[in-house]
This record gives structure tokens, sequence and C-alpha cells, in this order.
């Protein structure tokens, strides 16, 4: 009886997960980790509290030995605006542990669901914005005082959007098709009127600059190593000063069998990969991919593509300083992939508009007019009139688009989408490496001595190390150990040590013994997996 | 009775006054520059280990409460304390407010001197003070932040446990340091079991080597054609893991000194990095301490060795950080340091020494503000007054065959290897070379304390020089106050503005009302820059070295108007009317 409630529980959470309507608040996701945390394959942590309290979750899933197996790690919420990326890592868990489990015969994985918790749950508050900052106190302006212009929410709507004033010193005007959109004015410009444009609220500290210290603190995707922008807003002094990015960093620094990373985040060389740039490649201060990791990285992006169904799109962010997609590679030395999941598609063509204005579609008139061919409808918040005082005599208005609804799809499209990122990542692992032996051979030679020789191959479509990780200690050579006892061996190494074997390379293994009976050679390291041969001799 | 009583006391006292000045005037005679008869008897001869160091500092902030207070500002890995002294007066204000040196040694565990230059700079200042007007108004202006070890787990380990010169270097983190699967499975042994770490020879036909006649302690390579005797096998160790390598997996390694936060670099880009910045407990404690303290504007590490003040940057790719106005700055007090210690050399770390990411002296500067040096101390200058520069091994035979008498150097003998067979073994003790024999510590320690203070000194001083009043009509007074800095070192440094590491200097005046306030940027032709929001509080970007800013306000009343000036860097100072 017991056991049946326990299922119909079980069952009754996980229908629920599936039926919500909308992106999950922490109580909800957590309540989702919780429940995958019943199955024997998975194992829930937490690698940290937040300075605001909120816990940063792993979920390691993976059966047997599964430290000593390829992993791959996947991350949601590395900025805390992109609601899709928890949903995308939660139910990559979901249906792996449901659907294909399959997959952890040979691959573990570690799932990091929400490396923003406090910027996140920003969606779920009263007053609704796109933040990226954790709850650290930190002085945007550096100005001596910390977080002291946030955003007001003038207009009462609970959302932070924008704010235009009439003005002759404006620098923007209206878009021509759509005049709710403003674009920089040019020189070209007929437009009379013009506006300054600023995010929504008071100049709070009377310094002349709008919000420029917001009521939040360190962004965890500008706070890495790679390229840190010191004492920019968002960064902080140093790299790595938060609570979450060191307890994550602490974290993979011990799971030495991580191969590959897929991060979902603004970041994306997967529906295009990246270039090799020779010069910046060979800089000490590496820049570029190294060649053989971009044609990895093409090769993914193929497969990525042959996956997923939406066409690439105005997807510019190749990484951005301080970002984990590129500390992945440049500093950790693994293969890294990222995507946003999704974006904004290109709008079909106005078929009544006149083909002699050149004006080009901009990011913003391009989804207003794609959220119309969808027939969304609550994407823009109309301009209106406001009374402010720093802008007395003048014009002010509140409006613009919604936030989250550019970053963050409908949440009715988040299963199919889920269900081919799914879909990928598990086509991904298995081109992850595999180490074989092959063609053993044991000659008897002459007074009890034999000559042992074998082939180890790796027979997968990637490479053991990428041509950065060759470089990097933090990825364990392969290793190839006999254990007959070393003054038993009179040809050959008792430990040998290999540092990269490219796809379906092989190297040819000989050892002359002085040894009876049962002898294991054993080669591999924990990010390729091992493989053993047992021999009776 | 009671007359008798007092009398006897009274004579004790007397007879107890009387001969302990006799006792001194007998014994001792006052030698300039070192503090005669201190509360706090040290050897400035000798080292001593993390118990030894925490020993003298406790006796320190004993003897000298209202100078002196000790606080740890960590633990370390092995779960030591990092102790640190705070010396400065502390009857004349808050210590965590005055402009403020940090001193630090011994990051690298084998680079021990630091540790007593540290030591001695706290029980210098402490026991002088008072006998000395420069040290009294020293103390009263700035405040002294002494961590003598950084590493006080591997200096242990160093002086207790057999080592080369050269190790650990880094901490006692044990990483697998050859990549194999497994951390510190084999490093040094110690085969003669004399708890230094020296070489292995071997008798070969093909070795390259011989013995010198003149000096068996030295081996000499022979001509090309020559056959030598022997082979050199490297520092004592056996092969225990069984692949083949000697001595390939120790503690560590890493090293400390990459660890720091600006424009840190990984491994294999810097090799000797760990995780990520502070990513180590002990830099991490010195960070944290650091970054609550901005009244922090000079900083001094000691390393050893060579002879060297050095500054950054570290590395090529920073050098533009570095800018002209600061470089300025370094020069001045580091080559009025070069004349304090003589041999000793003032040199950038880039490109007089090596390449450098995430070192401690580019984070205090760059991603702090604070001028920063690093002292490569012991240099071959001082044994014979010539440089012959660092591991001169002919000149390092000759100190210890007539300064040292043999105290240095093993002399070889025969041993039993159970890979290599016969063997020798002998060379130079760890604790020679990169560290001073003895009769040498004191004085170079007193030389480069001598440097610290000169720096220390140099940091911000200010004071508001002259206020004037120029009266407006209407009831309304116009208020100048001049503030001058009394030393070399802005308020701010040049990293220091163009980051805005830290907040400006603020200049206010209460008890008046204040119509307007504007920086002064020409007096003679009343060129100002006007600050409308809280203009009672001027904020100051910076005051350079050795001049003044002007500040104006319109005030409206106002007969018992204070003005303030508050620096983090620069301290405080005040006028009132």
């Amino acid at each position: 009886m017991k056991k049946i409630i326990t299922v119909l529980v079980v069952l009754a959470i996980q229908s629920l997960a599936f039926s919500q309507n909308d992106y999950p608040d922490t109580e909800q996701y957590t309540k989702r980790l919780e429940a995958l945390n019943k199955d024997s394959k998975v194992n829930l942590s937490s690698i940290t509290k937040t300075e605001g309290g909120h816990d940063i979750y792993v979920l390691k899933i993976g059966t047997g030995n599964l430290d000593n197996k390829p992993a791959f790690a996947v991350l949601g919420g590395v900025e805390g605006y992109h609601l899709l990326s928890v949903e995308l890592a939660l139910q990559f868990a979901e249906r792996l542990v449901k659907d294909e489990s399959s997959a952890l015969e040979k691959t573990t994985f570690y799932i990091f669901p929400n490396l923003s918790p406090e910027a996140y749950s920003q969606y779920h508050n009263q007053l609704k914005y796109e933040r990226r900052g954790n709850t650290a106190s930190l002085d945007h302006d550096r100005d001596g005082t910390s977080n002291e212009d946030p955003y007001e929410d003038l207009n009462k709507d609970g959302v932070i959007t924008q704010m235009r004033v009439e003005s002759p010193l404006g620098k923007y005007t209206s878009h021509p098709h759509d005049s709710r959109v403003m674009i920089h004015v040019d020189t070209s410009s007929q437009s009379t009127k013009r506006y300054l444009l600023y995010s929504e609220g008071i100049d709070n500290d009377k310094d002349g600059k709008f919000n420029e210290d917001l009521e939040e603190g360190v962004a965890f995707n500008k706070s890495l190593t790679y390229n840190f922008p010191a004492f920019e807003p968002f960064a902080g002094d140093f790299a790595v000063s938060q609570k979450e990015s060191r307890a994550l960093l602490d974290y993979l620094f011990k799971q030495w069998n991580i191969y590959a990373f897929i991060t979902f985040g603004p970041a994306n060389n997967l529906s295009s990969p990246l270039k090799y740039n020779a010069k910046e490649a060979k800089k000490r201060l590496v820049s570029s991919p190294l060649e053989g990791d971009v044609a990895i990285n093409k090769m993914v992006s193929e497969l990525y593509n042959s996956t997923i169904s939406q066409k690439p799109y105005l997807q510019e962010n190749r990484g951005t300083d301080g970002d984990l997609f590129q500390w992945v590679y440049f500093h950790f030395g693994r293969l890294s992939f990222s995507t946003p999941g999704w974006w904004v598609p290109e709008a079909k063509k106005d078929s009544t508009a006149t083909s002699e204005t050149k004006i080009k579609e901009t990011k913003v008139s391009n989804f207003l007019k794609w959220a119309e061919q969808e027939n969304l409808d609550n994407v823009f918040v109309n301009w209106e009139k406001i009374d402010l005082p720093d802008f007395k005599n003048q014009r002010v208005e509140v409006g613009g688009v919604r936030p989250f609804v550019m970053d963050n799809p409908p949440f009715n499209k988040v299963d199919s989408i889920a269900i081919e990122h799914t879909d990928f990542i598990l086509k991904l692992a298995k081109q992850q490496p595999q180490l074989e032996f092959h063609n053993l051979k044991v000659e008897n030679l002459k007074g009890g001595l034999k000559r042992v020789t074998v082939d180890l191959l790796n027979s997968a479509n990637l490479p053991t190390h990428s041509d950065l990780g060759e470089r990097s200690r933090w990825l364990k050579k392969i290793r190839i150990e006999i254990d007959t006892p070393k003054d038993d061996i009179l040809a050959g190494n008792k430990i040998e040590l290999v540092k990269k074997m490219k796809s379906l390379e092989s190297i040819s293994l000989s050892w002359i013994v002085k040894a009876n009976g049962k002898v294991t050679i054993k080669a591999g390291a924990p990010h390729t997996g091992f493989t053993e041969l047992n021999l009776n001799l | 009775m009671k007359t008798i009583d007092y009398t006897s006391v009274l004579c004790l006292i007397i007879a107890m006054t009387v001969g302990s000045v006799g006792k001194a005037q007998e014994k001792f005679f006052r030698a300039i520059g070192t503090p005669h008869e201190p509360k706090v008897e040290v050897s400035w001869n000798r080292y001593n280990t993390y118990d030894g160091v925490v020993d003298i500092m406790e006796k320190i902030a004993e003897a000298y409460p209202k100078l002196a207070r000790l606080e740890s500002i960590g633990k370390s890995y092995e779960d030591r304390s990092i102790y640190m002294l705070t010396i400065s007066d502390f009857n004349t204000g808050n210590p965590d407010e005055k402009p403020a040196m940090y001193i630090d040694g011994n990051i690298h565990s084998n680079e021990i001197q630091g540790t007593e230059f540290s030591l001695y700079t706290a029980w210098y200042l402490t026991e002088m003070f008072g006998d000395l007007e420069f040290i009294n108004q020293l103390l009263k202006d700035k405040t002294f932040y002494i961590v003598p070890t950084i590493n006080p787990d591997a200096r242990d380990n160093y002086m207790k446990e057999p080592n080369t010169p050269h190790s650990p270097r880094s901490g006692m983190l044990v990483l697998d340091t050859d990549g194999d699967g497994e951390a510190g499975e084999d490093g040094f042994d110690d085969l003669n079991g004399d708890n230094h770490i020296t070489y292995m020879i071997r008798k070969s036909p093909t070795g390259r080597f011989i013995k010198d006649p003149q000096d068996q302690r030295r081996l000499i390579r022979v001509a090309a054609e020559e056959q030598g005797e022997y082979e050199m096998l490297g520092f004592e160790g056996i092969d225990k893991d069984g692949d083949g390598e000697v001595n390939e997996d120790g503690i560590g390694y890493y090293d400390p000194n990459r660890d720091w936060g600006w424009k840190w670099q990984p491994d294999h880009v810097q090799r000797g990095a760990y995780k990520y910045p502070f990513s180590l407990p002990e830099s991490r404690a010195v960070a944290d301490f650091v970054m609550k303290h901005p009244n922090i504007a000079g900083a001094q590490s000691y390393h050893n060795y060579g002879g060297m003040i050095l500054r950054g940057p570290g590395a090529e790719e920073d050098v533009d950080t570095y800018n002209k106005e600061d470089v300025r700055i370094y020069d001045a007090i580091a080559k009025k340091g070069e004349e304090m210690i003589p041999g000793y050399r003032y040199l950038t770390v880039y490109k007089d020494l090596y390449s450098v990411f995430g070192g401690e002296l580019d984070w205090f500067y760059g991603g702090r503000g604070i001028y920063t040096y690093t002292n490569e101390l012991m240099v071959s200058y001082l044994y014979f007054h010539k440089n012959e520069g660092r591991a001169n091994q002919e000149e390092e035979l000759k100190v210890d065959k007539y300064l040292t008498f043999g105290d240095a150097f093993i002399d070889w003998k025969e041993y039993k290897h159970p890979q290599y067979g016969s063997i020798e073994v002998g060379g130079f003790k760890k604790n020679f070379s990169r560290a001073h024999p003895g009769f040498l510590l004191e004085q170079d320690a007193h030389r480069n304390m001598a440097f610290t203070i000169y720096h220390a000194y140099q940091t911000p001083k200010l004071s508001i020089t002259n206020v004037e009043e120029n009266n407006l009509g209407n009831g309304l007074k116009e208020v100048t106050a001049t503030l001058y800095n009394e030393r070399l070192m802005p308020t701010h440094s040049g990293q220091d503005l163009k980051f805005k590491i830290e907040r400006p200097d603020l200049v206010s005046i209460t008890n008046a009302d204040v119509v307007a306030g504007m920086i002064v940027e020409d007096d003679d032709f009343n060129k100002v820059k006007e600050q409308v929001h809280s203009p009672e509080t001027i904020k100051v970007p910076n005051i350079p070295g050795m001049e003044t800013v002007k500040v104006r306000w319109i005030i409206s009343g106002g007969r018992n108007y204070k003005i303030n000036v508050d620096s983090a860097k620069g301290g405080k100072a005040s006028w009132s009317k």
C-alpha cells in the first residue's frame, strides 16, 4: 500500500512537472529535483548556498563505476534572465532518467540546473525585470556607494521596461515601419521627433546617470577568469569572487571524468561553429580555439543542426568576457558547447512593404513582427506618458518590449525544444572517446619468457584530449599499466603515459615478461573511461 | 615597625633599580641603530620555525599592548593560523584609518628569511618607539600590517623534513604533478638520513665529470676528448612508482605566487597556477584582509634570492597597466632603496627576472592600486662585496672554506642505492646559498626594513594648510581650503584612478549653510568645477604627492565651521575656525 502511494505521489509530481504552464519558480524546480533524486541513478546535492540563501544544485546521474566513465556537464541559469536554460537542463535530466537511461551505461552526466538562482527568481517577484546579478552588494559604477541607483517601476505595471523623453538632444527616433521601436538617429534621418532613451527609473543619486548601480550584485556569467573584465559592472573586483562561482569550480576541479560541457546560455557555437584564427591561437594567452578543436566544433555543429529544427538567425554572441562558455575551453581545457536553445526567428517578410525603403529590420522590430505573426500578445508595453520630476516640462513616456520575451519562448514551445536538445546531447555523448584493446598476441620465448603485444585504439569520432586539453594538468593523461612486478618486466614499460589519442588512432604496445598466471593490462583516464585486458599466461 | 618596613621596601627598590642600571652600565654600551636592552630578546642570527615565529609575535604583542596587536587573518591548508602583527601608536587614532604599509614574507616556503626580516621590522619599531622621535612620529602617522609567514605549513616542512634549498616552494597541497592519475607518489628520499636532500653521483666510465683534485667537494667537467669518472644522477631519490622517473611527483607542485587575482592565467599558460585567483587558503586570507583595509597604500613582499627590489608587471602583456606617473613613484622609492641596501638592484619582473601572471605584487598594484615591491633577499655581494651572481659554485665553495668552515657542505659519502647501485651522496645543505648565513642576517634585515620604512613614510600625509575667506556680500562667504599632501605618494595611484578602485577623498564642511561647492582647478584664473549634488562634501578624485588641491564653498552664515578631509589611503585631517 505504502509503495503504491509513493508511486502515485511520484506520478502526480511528475505529471505536475510536465503540465505546468510557465517557467518554474525556485520551489517548483526544487521539487522536481527532489523527485528526480528518488531514482537510484540520480544523486542530488547542493554544492553551496548563495549569499542570498539559494542552493546551487548538481544532479550527478550515472550507474556503476560512474566516476570512471566519460562525463558530460549540462548547465542552465548561467544568466538569470534566461529562464529557458533552467527548464532545458531540468527536462534533459528528467528525460534522461525516465526514457534514456541506457545512455548511462557508457556516460555519466552532471547537471547544474541553475547557476544564478537569485537573478532567476526576479521573474517570479512582484517586480519583474531581466536580472543578471546575485544578492551581493556591489558598487557597479564605482563611486564609493553600492547599489544606490536601482530601477523604479514608474508606471506601476510590475515590469521594468524603458523610458523615453522627447528632447532635441535625443539620439533616438522611431522606426519608420513600427513607431513603437526606437532606433538610433543617423544623419539621413528625416524625423524631427527625437528622444532620450533610458531604462525605467529615476536618477536616485543625482549623478546624471539612470539605473547605473542596480540593486543586484555579481553576474555569474561575467565573473570567471577568461578575459575577466575587472571593475566593470556585474563583474566584481576579481574573478571567481562569489560563493557560487567558487563552489562550482571547486566541484568541477574534482570531477576528473568530465569530457565536455553543454551550456544553455547566450553564447553560441552550435548553430554555427567558431572559426580558427592562427594568430590568436598561437599567442601565449590563447584567444582562438586551436585548429584541431575548431574541426571538432564543426563536426558537433553539424550534428546540432541536423537535430535541431530551428534555423540559425542573428546569433552573434560568440562568448563574452568572464563567461562560462569560454572559461570551460580556454581555462578548464574541456570541450565547450553553448547554445541559447531558442532565439527569435526571422519574421516572414512583410508582403505589403515597399522594397524601396532600405530601413533595416532591428532585433526589436523583427521580434515584434514575428510575435504578431505568431499571435503573441502581451509582448510590448505601449508607450504611455508619466510625470517625472527629473524631466520637468518634458514629455516622458514609459514602454517597450516586456522583459524576458526576447530570450525565452512562450512556455508552450519549450517541450519540443527540450526534446530536440535532449536528443542532441545524447547523440553527442555517443561520440565520446572509447578505448579498446585489439590484436592481442602472446608469444612464448625461451626459458618461460613471454612477449605480449597488443594495440590500443580510440574507436570514437572524438579524440581523447582536445588540442588545448592536452596542455592542461586538469585532464589526466592516458595511463597504460601492466600489473606484472617491475622486476619481472624485461622490456616495455610498467607504466606508460600517453598525452592524447586522436579519433581512430591506435598505438602498439609490447612487453617481454617473466610471468605466469594472471596478468592485467589497464588503459585509460577518468574522462576517457578505462579498458582492461585480463590474460592468463 | 611600620617605618622599618617602608624603609626596607624602599631600600630594596633602590637596590634593584641601581642594581639593574648598574648591571647595564657595566655590561652593555649602546650601539647606534639597534634597540638597547629590548623588552623582547630575540637572536637575529638564526631562523625560526612556525612555533618560534608565533612565540616572538606573542611576546611583542604582550610587551607592547599600545603598539602591537596580534591577530590571525585566516588558516592555512593544514589549519595553522596565519598571524599578523598590527604595529602603530594606538593612542593616536584608529590604526585601520591611518595610511598603512603591508609586509609579508615566505610566500615560497623555502624562501625563509622574509619571515625574520618581517619580524625584525615589528620588533625594531616597537622597541625603538619612545627612543627616536622619527619612529614616534612614524607610528603616530602610519600603520604597519606585518605577516611574517604566509606559508606556515611548508615553512615547517622545509625546516623539519628533508628538502633541497628549492623545495617545497609550494604549500603542502599535493597534486598529480606528472599527470599519471596519482598524486605525490614519488617525492624526494633522504637516502643518508641527514634531513638535507643533496646530490647523487655515481662512478661510471662514461661519466663526464671528475672530482677536482684540489677540492674534492667540487665536480668539474672534463674536456670533450677526455674520459671522466663520475656521472650526475640528480637530487636524492628512488623511483617509487616504477615509472622510470625519480622525484617526479612530490609535494605540490603549484606556486602560491601564481594565485593572485590580477590577469590570472591557468596552469597551462602560467605554470604553477592553481584553480582560480585565491583558490589557496593562504593567499585568500591575505586578499580578504586587504579588501577590508583600503588604508593600505604601500606593500612589500619578501622572497629570496639575488638582491633585487622588484616591481611589476610580471608579464609583458601587462606593460600598459603600469602607467608613467606610477612608475615615477616606484622609481623614486626603489632608487633610494638601492642606496640603502648595497648589492641590491631595482628591476622589473617581466624583463629582468621571468614572466609571471597572477603574482602577488601585480594584484596589489593592478587589483588594488597599491605601490608594491618584492625584494629578492640575499645576494652574493654580502659575502665578499663582489657580485658573482646566483648560485656561483666557485664563490660558495670559497665561502664555506673561509667564512663558514665547512658548515655548509656535506662531504661525498658512499651509499647503496636500490636502483642505481653504488653511488655517492653529498653537496650543499638546504639552508645554504638561498638563506643568509647567520652572521649576515641582521644587517640585511635592518637594511631591508629601512627600505620599507622609507616606503611607508612616503605614503600620503594630508593636512589642511590654509583656509581663506572672501566676503561676497548678502551674507555670503567664499571659503577656500588648501589641502596639502606632504609625501611622495598620491592618495590614489594612477591605476586606482583608472579603475576607480578606492572612493574619492571626501572634503566636507560642517556648521555652515552651503550654497555651492567646487574644486578649484586654477586659482589664478578662477577655473572651478562645481559639484551640484551634495556640495557640502566635495569628492576629490586624487590629492597628488607633494602637491595641493583647493576646494571652495560658497556659504551663508557659518561662524564656527569645520573642514574635514577623509581619504582611504591618505588618512584624515581637519581644520576648525
